[in-house]
């Protein structure tokens, strides 16, 4: 089995001035880098220029599809926004699709509300599976997420160190099983 | 039955055909309506990863 290590990117899923999903997704790379043989990096969705003149593959990032192809796994940080996703989210995530199949991704959802997006996990697992991507059975859940963070986004509730460790643990066991047959099972 | 191997285009060695993914959306079926497989209900593609650099490939069923 392949040593190179597993490649986690973290893609922050709103551009709204002011958002609370960004010292979450912070938070989030940091927790993934801490881990061994896992490498990462930050995805901000404001920094990648997709026009919104037409939709799907033919207006590829160049630079988001090589993340993409180099990914074994996704975390996307999502906040709900009217019980959905923000539709800048899924304009990025319609780029692409060869690049997502057969990876494992796990979704953080942010909400200021008690149910910690709860309801905008729900609302894209079935576009996960569309795009190939292969859900694992843990969320993470940032609820009243004005309270989790000071202002300097420092964390204030030790908790979710735990709690996205199970997430992160479940994640890297199925990137690393997908990578494993990726490279080595043939489909039949 | 298996597809033909593919070679990677960067690093030149075979690469694993590990999924068919159905293209089921009608802008693809409307450019390419004889590629359609009428008993699937769409355009079935091969995807092939290079177990050394990653890189992945798309093409028509074989
Ligand atoms: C357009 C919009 C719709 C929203 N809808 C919901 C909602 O349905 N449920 C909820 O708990 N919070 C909702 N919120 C609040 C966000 O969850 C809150 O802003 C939270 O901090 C996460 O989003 P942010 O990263 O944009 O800050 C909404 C916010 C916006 C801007």
């Amino acid at each position: 089995m392949t040593t190179q290590p597993i490649f986690i990117p973290v893609i922050l899923g709103t551009p709204r001035q002011g958002r609370m999903s960004e010292p979450v997704a912070k938070f989030v790379v940091e927790q993934v880098a801490k881990r061994d043989g896992v490498e990462t990096e930050l995805i901000d969705i404001r920094n990648i220029p997709l026009p919104t003149s037409d939709e799907g593959e033919s207006i590829k990032d160049p630079k988001f599809s090589e993340t993409m192809m180099r990914a074994d796994a996704l975390i996307i940080v999502v906040p709900e926004y009217n019980h959905g996703y923000p539709g800048l989210l899924k304009h990025l995530l319609d780029t692409n699709l060869k690049e997502y199949i057969h990876k494992a991704v796990g979704i953080c959802g942010v909400s200021a509300g008690p149910f910690g997006g709860t309801r905008v996990i729900q609302s894209l697992l079935p576009v996960m599976r569309e795009l190939g991507l292969v859900n694992i059975f843990w969320d993470g859940n940032f609820s009243n997420v004005h309270n989790i963070f000071d202002q300097s986004g420092k964390l204030l509730d030790e908790a979710y160190i735990r709690r996205l460790d199970k997430f992160l643990q479940e994640l890297v066991w199925m990137a690393k099983v997908l990578r494993y047959g990726r490279e080595n099972i043939a489909s039949e | 039955m298996p597809a033909e191997p593919m070679t990677c285009p960067k690093c030149g060695i075979q690469m694993n055909h590990h999924a068919d993914k159905l293209d089921s959306t009608s802008t693809a079926a409307l450019a390419e309506p004889d590629a359609v497989n009428l008993e699937l209900g769409g355009i079935l593609n091969e995807v092939h990863t290079c177990p050394s650099c990653k890189t992945i490939e798309i093409r028509r069923a074989t």
